[in-house]
């Protein structure tokens, strides 16, 4: 008896022992945030000089070798494995592995060719895309102008998907001009358009070719089950919400001419795996679990660039950050005291200390990246004692000496509302407004989705935020972020200022039809312009994408439009 | 008779599911944020009408009424209806990922049992020795700690540090194995398959432990409070005054009467497992409901939302009528 009620004294103590060793495993938080100031600086020179020196040389010291198995951490679900139902680039991401598009994009957001020969506007409505011969599919079906438009038609049709139940694809909206397809020949397809439609070839990089026959023989629900495309990599097992794995498809075409290594892929062997925790995708990287992740918070950098076996590695993203300031409402109704914020706010500062320098300012409304960013706007720069003389030319002055600007008895004081995601950025502003006599302060909404309609009905003060958009064309950031509202549409999705300049409505519009680049050009420069001039928003800066990998992951680099092109990726062993 | 009784209170179960399907039909609709705004995406390129006709595919464009009419009908039609943005049958996707889960709760429940009932005892039995002091500290950390944080220390320990244990998933991928009940643990003795248990097994561990260390601290103090009420009792001294042997007298007169409240306990805590689940399965990448029902609730995926929480609720009050059963095994003078 006695032993027994020993055994059990001693393993219930022992577990009591490991439960403390575990809480005295975890620094405490000042140590933590020390550490994390002082590596920051080094971490970032390291990333950017091993980035730029993959860019350059191609071939590193080893050739490509074949083989292996690679995981991904992913950072959200993959929704569907049906390429024309869904919006969402994880989903996307895994998605391209498997199935291949008439063109592709190269990891700076540049369109080259993919399963298409050749591509030709015929006329401003008519794009003529010729494809590759002795292109197969998983099941070793060939592809030809039939599955083109096989593909396109079930996107644009009403209804056109039939699982679980009858709908219309979710990506018609991508590809809202194409009006049908003519097969002119096995090999060559037209795709007619309602309007000139200068971003097709962005867009279409979104739309991945399905086999028709094999689709027609399983049906939609058996597809989705078993998917098959003319991808790099085919489909195995897997359920949505664990993990997908893929293989080698050694019949493979070779990809884009543009993207080397041309020919099957090199890995044996893929598997998506789903991991939402950001801090359980560092723990599975540096426990060797999976090769890539996505989504690196910035925070944990200095921890991972400890690890000899981990490489950090970052690139531009495509979300610009601004503080949008709601036009419509005190104090930002003035457009003096919105310039006055723009002087006020130390961009250069928040992106060296908060970004821990990966990312750069933006002078504007859209990224420097964007293919239509006008080069010839400056940032308006950290200018303390001209934001001051703005805001009194608007009535802000500290009258009664409490630190603070105050008109008609009232206080220089607003919210700004964010994110979890974009916290401590919302927080660097605040702060150095405050530092101005400001009373800004900031409230983080636990779920975006409560936030945005206020947002959208004009009832909040203050947004800090980014806006993604992988096409590189101003077509997504300015039809959402500063075409005033109309309901309905994609205009004014994301006007959280409350912008409205009929002008820019205008310009914005011309900008979505106008086929020829240069006046393109011209459309979104005076577009830009205004915009700057009018300073609906503070403009900021354009963070970087973050992502990690083992150290024997191979010619892989960060996308600008997150995706991840495993084709051309090899494993040292 | 308790057949009887049994059938009676499952029957009674149904009004309380029709009241739980109508309560989260009308929390989800109060929520702000349209499921179809969301869906969309962030970007443009959004064609006239597209809204529209996806708001019309959702049945969202009718009045309230009619919609809590359509769903409740496909309810007691067993139709759950469709994810809005998964683009699949409810049940299909709870069906799916409801395995993981149980398989999860219940490794929560093991584990927290076979921690708790020796430390409750031995602390009762010794009470204020260094050994009760030191449980009782111990049960007060278990119970403070989030289970996230937990976690993530777990991992970081057994899995970064000394690579034990893996960090996610539920097996490993080469395992290869065949699928009867969905609980990896289960199927692998089901098939003999002795990797895939080892593997399911090693997944299994720290996410149990996460998810019971709360459970278990709790139950732990229940038990001990209970046992010490028990122990002072007339017929426990009785027992030792006719010179039974104090383990028998601990394990067959005593902890019987004091598993009363503390089977009260870990029912209610069937609740709390369940709702831990979530923040569990997501720090360790373990596909189950849980992570499901976040997500679904951040996308305003009102019919995903509305079918996992009636599965919750129907696994709390099947929990409850199992320890309602219980009770009348222990003592034979509750009836149900």
């Amino acid at each position: 008896m006695l032993t027994l009620k020993r055994t059990l004294v001693v393993s219930a103590s022992l577990l009591m022992v490991l439960a403390l060793l575990a809480g005295c495993a975890a620094p405490t938080p000042e140590v933590v945030e020390k550490v994390v100031e002082k590596v920051v600086t080094q971490v970032v020179k390291e990333t950017v000089e091993v980035e730029v020196e993959k860019v350059v040389t191609a071939t590193p010291l080893a050739g490509p070798q074949q083989g292996g198995t690679l995981v991904v951490g992913l950072a959200a679900e993959i929704m569907t494995l049906d390429p024309a139902d869904h919006r969402e680039r994880t989903t996307e991401t895994v998605i391209r592995n498997m199935f291949d598009g008439l063109v592709t994009r190269t990891t700076d957001g540049r369109v080259v060719l993919e399963l298409a020969e050749s591509a030709t506007l015929v006329d401003d409505t008519t794009w003529e895309f010729v494809l590759k011969e002795g292109v197969t599919f998983h099941n070793g079906e060939a592809l030809t102008a039939e599955d083109v438009k096989f593909t396109f038609d079930r996107i644009i049709s009403e209804n056109g998907i039939d699982y679980p139940d009858p709908h219309t694809s979710p990506r018609k909206g991508l590809v809202s001009p194409l009006e049908s397809v003519e097969i002119v020949d096995d090999y060559t397809v037209r795709l007619h358009l309602s309007a000139p439609w200068p971003v097709a070839m962005q867009m279409f990089v979104h739309q991945q070719i399905l086999p028709k026959d094999y689709f027609e023989e399983v049906g939609n629900e058996g597809f989705i089950k078993a998917p098959v495309g003319c991808g790099p990599f085919k489909f195995v097992e897997g359920s949505l919400g664990d993990q997908i794995v893929v293989e080698r498809f050694d019949d493979y075409y070779g990809g884009a001419d543009e993207l080397p290594p041309v020919g099957p892929p090199l890995l044996d062997r893929v598997i998506f795996k789903v991991l939402p925790e950001a801090s359980t995708r560092v723990a599975a990287l540096r426990a060797g679990e999976v090769n890539i992740i996505q989504q690196v918070p910035s925070h944990m950098i200095p921890l991972l660039a400890t690890d000899p076996n981990v490489r950090v590695v970052s690139g531009p993203s495509t979300r610009p950050t601004w503080m949008e300031m709601n036009v419509n409402k005190p104090p930002f109704d003035d457009a003096r005291v919105r310039l006055a914020m723009n002087y006020a706010v130390d961009a250069d500062t928040i992106v060296e200390t908060v970004l821990g320098g990966l990312g750069i300012v933006i002078p504007g409304s859209l990224s420097p990246y964007n293919n239509f960013a006008d080069t010839t706007l400056k940032p308006y720069g950290y200018d303390p004692d001209k934001a001051l003389e703005l805001l009194a030319e608007a009535g802000w002055t500290d009258s009664d000496g409490d630190g603070f600007l105050d008109k008609d008895g009232e206080k220089l004081a607003f919210v700004v509302d964010v994110r979890p995601s974009d916290k401590t950025n919302a927080e660097a502003v605040a702060g150095q407004l405050q530092e101005l006599g400001i009373d800004a302060t900031v409230r983080v909404w636990g779920d975006y989705n409560v936030l945005r309609p206020l947002l959208l009905d004009g009832e909040r003060t203050a947004f800090v935020g980014g806006w993604g958009d992988s096409a590189f064309d101003p077509v997504g950031h300015f039809e959402a972020k500063w075409h005033s509202l109309v309901e309905g549409t994609g205009n004014g999705r994301g006007n959280f200022s409350g912008y409205n300049n009929p002008r820019v409505d205008e310009l914005i519009e011309a900008g979505e039809v106008e086929p020829d680049v240069e006046k393109r050009h011209e459309l979104y420069d005076e577009a830009q312009q205004i915009v700057y001039a009018e300073v609906p928003a503070v403009f900021l800066f354009l963070p970087d994408t973050i992502e990690a990998s083992t150290a024997n992951v191979q010619n892989w680099t960060v996308s600008a439009d997150g995706r991840l092109n495993l084709h051309d990726v090899w494993l040292t062993q | 008779m308790r057949a009887v009784k049994v059938l009676e209170r499952l029957l009674a179960t149904i009004p309380i599911m029709l009241g739980v399907a109508i309560v989260v039909f009308l929390f989800m609709r109060l929520t702000p944020g349209d499921p179809v705004d969301i869906m969309m995406g962030e970007a443009g390129y959004v064609s006239e009408g597209e809204i529209e006709n996806l708001r019309r595919e959702f049945n969202l464009d009718k009045p309230l009424h009619v919609q809590l009419y359509l769903f409740l009908a496909g309810v007691i039609r067993g139709d759950l209806g469709n994810s809005y943005t998964k683009h699949a049958p409810v049940s299909e996707l709870i069906a799916e990922r409801l395995p993981a889960t149980l398989e999860l709760a219940l490794g929560a429940l093991i584990f927290g049992l076979v921690v708790a009932m020796p430390i409750g005892i031995v602390s009762a039995v010794k009470q204020y020795s260094v050994v009760d002091r030191v449980s009782m500290a111990g049960a007060f950390l278990g119970i403070s700690m989030p289970a996230f944080w937990l976690g993530i220390i777990l991992m970081l320990l057994f899995s970064v540090r000394l690579q034990w244990l893996p960090v996610a998933g539920r097996i490993d991928y080469d395992a290869s194995l065949q699928a009867v009940t969905g609980l990896h643990v289960l199927d692998s003795i089901l098939t003999g398959n002795k990797a895939a248990l080892i593997s399911s097994l090693r997944h299994l561990a720290l996410p149990s432990v996460s998810l019971g260390a709360a459970m278990a601290a709790t139950v732990a103090r229940i038990l001990r409070s209970s046992m010490l009420e028990v122990l002072r009792q007339d017929y426990v001294t009785l027992a030792r005054a006719k010179g039974l042997v104090e383990f028998l007298v601990v394990t067959k007169h005593a902890l019987r009467n004091a598993l009363i409240p503390t089977v009260t306990v870990v029912g209610l805590q069937v609740g709390v497992l369940l709702g831990g689940n979530m923040i569990v399965e997501t720090v360790f990448g373990w596909p189950g409901l849980g992570r499901l029902v976040v997500q679904a609730i951040f996308s305003r995926d009102f019919p995903l939302v509305q079918g996992a929480v009636m599965v919750y609720a129907f696994t709390f009050v099947m929990a409850n009528l199992i320890v309602d059963v219980l009770y009348t095994y222990l003592n034979p003078k509750i009836t149900l």
